[in-house]
């Protein structure tokens, strides 16, 4: 089990969250339905080969408390093909295309936040096979209720007048026993909706290893939560760290930093 | 003459047919107990906002003066207001002033029924109320639906400081602390050494934490229990005689201010500190685990800060 939910004491059991499979993962409707056609036309390329499975479970609260941060963790790691990308959809948002991962030495385990404009269901579609177009698209996903404005409303930085102190800073630890990297960026995350504020938010952003090696690479997009929060998960050798986080925004600043993992 | 008539007759037999229920107002039904001499508090359920309680959610405090009750606090909607002043000027004498303890919306979106006469409140609390009138009210219409109808947002526009004022022959203690929110007003009755809390306390019912900061709130708590107050109306939860509520609040602070800290540390995800549910000992409180999960969202980054340290930048 890839999840530390029984890290802390007296964790509720069964969990609070779950996953969910068929209407109940994207809030009652059928699960092929809604703006989901569309966009696995748009974004997955229309596959013939694609069902909802288990094995891609997405969490979520039901509600979202802050619509400017409504956290999720997708976790495909009882998929027992390799995958290639996750593809994460928002069935009902402005940019409906969040996140594009590609974990590639790491596991399919992502830990994130999106704004939420309206409430709907946000999918996460495996694309497995070690080739293009040699696999299937398994596809789980979670719906969250939500009062929206998240994406249209400026960024909460934007209401203090030193908003650009601080810009970039990266913060970021790694557990070598767990795997576990997480990582925080200071960046306003615009998305141009909000009244003369142009879209300013990240676009690229990977893991390498000791070697300068790319370990996993996400796609970013508007949708990513202000100041976003990312969680991997890497296997025990390069969980040992070192690893190195580089990002880049569509404005062309670029981020760097370095985690050590077990001295 | 006789077309008008019968159209007369027409009308009033429509108007004995019952009325469909989605078009009566909407009736709380508040009930007022008398906790301590002249201090009458309106329970609310233990609960978090929904369509089925309509946001009755709050306790609510009058205190009756020589001029009418003094309201703590006006509710959730202006139906909930114009019960509170029903009740004050049918067997209180009458409405003398009100006071919004915080800026929580519960605790003043009932303000309009009760404006004719002054609404005060922390200064600090009154300019939040402004800022975040309009987010609210879309958030509560969204969720409380036609129980929130007609309800018109108004701040307090008249400012409590702190220490002793008289209000109709009564002498209160005005106390302004901070930690559930930025500006939180508790108020003693000298006479009565009843505390009227607002949200610092609560009992058996999960504290509210989307703006708390846990070192002021438990200092402010500090504060509370060393003015040895003989009764406490909470902000949620029964009143009570003895410390309880000053107890179980600052135990709920630290032990979910660890647990959230625990999280961090390990690396979980705040999925995952969501998923775990609130402490044990107090996931049975009402309104969790719905205030734990609003917790984790609001809070979680703050422990996240001090469990990650800075290693790059721009």
């Amino acid at each position: 089990m890839a999840l530390l939910t029984d890290r802390l004491p007296g964790a509720a059991s069964p969990p609070l969250l779950t996953g969910r499979t068929g209407p109940a993962a994207v809030g009652g409707d059928a699960f092929d339905s809604g703006m989901w056609p569309s966009h696995r036309q748009e974004f997955l390329g229309d596959p013939a080969a694609w069902r909802n499975d288990p094995a891609v479970t997405v969490l979520a609260p039901p509600a979202a408390e802050d619509s400017s941060h409504v956290p999720f963790l997708i976790d495909a790691t009882a998929v027992a093909q390799p995958i290639r990308r996750i593809v994460v959809t928002i069935d009902y948002s402005p940019f409906p295309k969040a996140i594009v991962f590609r974990p590639g030495r790491a596991l399919p385990l992502l830990g994130f936040g999106v704004k939420y404009e309206v409430g709907g269901a946000l999918r996460a579609s495996a694309e497995t096979g070690a080739e293009t177009g040699a696999g299937e698209w398994l596809v789980g996903a979670a719906y969250v209720s939500a009062l929206g404005g998240g994406c249209s409303a400026p960024a909460a930085a934007h209401h203090r007048p030193d908003w650009q102190q601080g810009f970039g800073e990266l913060r970021a630890r790694l557990w070598p026993e767990t795997g576990r990297l997480r990582l925080r960026l200071r960046h306003p995350q615009d998305t141009g909706l909000a009244d003369g504020i142009p879209a300013h938010h990240l676009t690229e952003l990977a893991l390498l290893d000791a070697a300068g090696a790319e370990i996993a690479a996400l796609e970013l997009h508007e949708p990513l939560e202000e100041n976003p929060a990312l969680t991997f998960l890497l296997p025990p050798d390069l969980a040992r760290g070192p690893v190195a986080i580089r990002a880049r925004d569509n404005l062309g600043y670029a981020f760097a930093g370095r985690v050590e993992g077990a001295p | 003459m006789s077309l008008s008539r019968r159209a007369l007759l027409a009308g009033a037999a429509v108007l004995t047919l019952p009325l469909p229920i989605f078009a009566q107002p909407r009736r709380y039904g508040l009930q007022p107990i008398e906790v301590a001499d002249g201090i009458w508090m309106i329970e609310g359920r233990r609960e978090v906002f929904t369509r089925e309680n309509g946001g009755d959610i709050v306790n609510v405090a009058l205190l009756a003066t020589d001029q009418g009750a003094l309201v703590v606090d006006s509710g959730s909607t202006a139906a909930m207001g114009a019960e509170i002043r029903a009740f004050a000027d049918q067997r209180l004498g009458g409405l003398v002033a009100t006071i919004n303890t915080h800026h929580h919306p519960d605790h003043w979106f009932g303000n309009a029924p009760l404006a004719d006469r002054p609404v005060l409140a922390l200064a600090a609390t009154s300019a939040t109320c402004r800022e975040y009138a309009q987010d609210y009210a879309e958030t509560l219409y969204a969720i409380l639906g036609s129980w929130i109808s007609g309800t018109r947002t108004m701040p307090a526009t008249g400012e409590v400081e702190a220490g002793p004022r008289a209000i109709g022959g009564r002498t209160l203690r005005m106390i302004p602390l901070a930690g559930h929110t930025a500006a939180d007003l508790a108020i003693l009755d000298e006479a009565t050494g009843v505390l009227v809390a607002g949200d610092l306390v609560f009992l058996d019912r999960a504290p509210s934490l989307p703006d708390a900061d846990f070192a002021t709130w438990l200092a402010a708590l500090d504060r509370l229990e060393g003015l040895g107050p003989a009764g406490v109306v909470p902000g949620h939860g029964r009143f009570h005689r003895a410390g309880e509520g000053i107890a179980q609040t600052r135990a709920y602070l630290r032990a979910t201010r660890d647990r959230l800290a625990m999280a961090a540390d390990l690396g979980l995800t705040p999925i995952e500190a969501m998923a775990a549910g609130p402490v044990p000992e107090f996931a049975g409180l009402g309104a969790n685990p719905e205030e734990y999960l609003r917790s984790v969202v609001r809070r979680f980054g703050d422990h996240e800060t001090l469990a990650l340290p800075v290693v790059g930048g721009a």
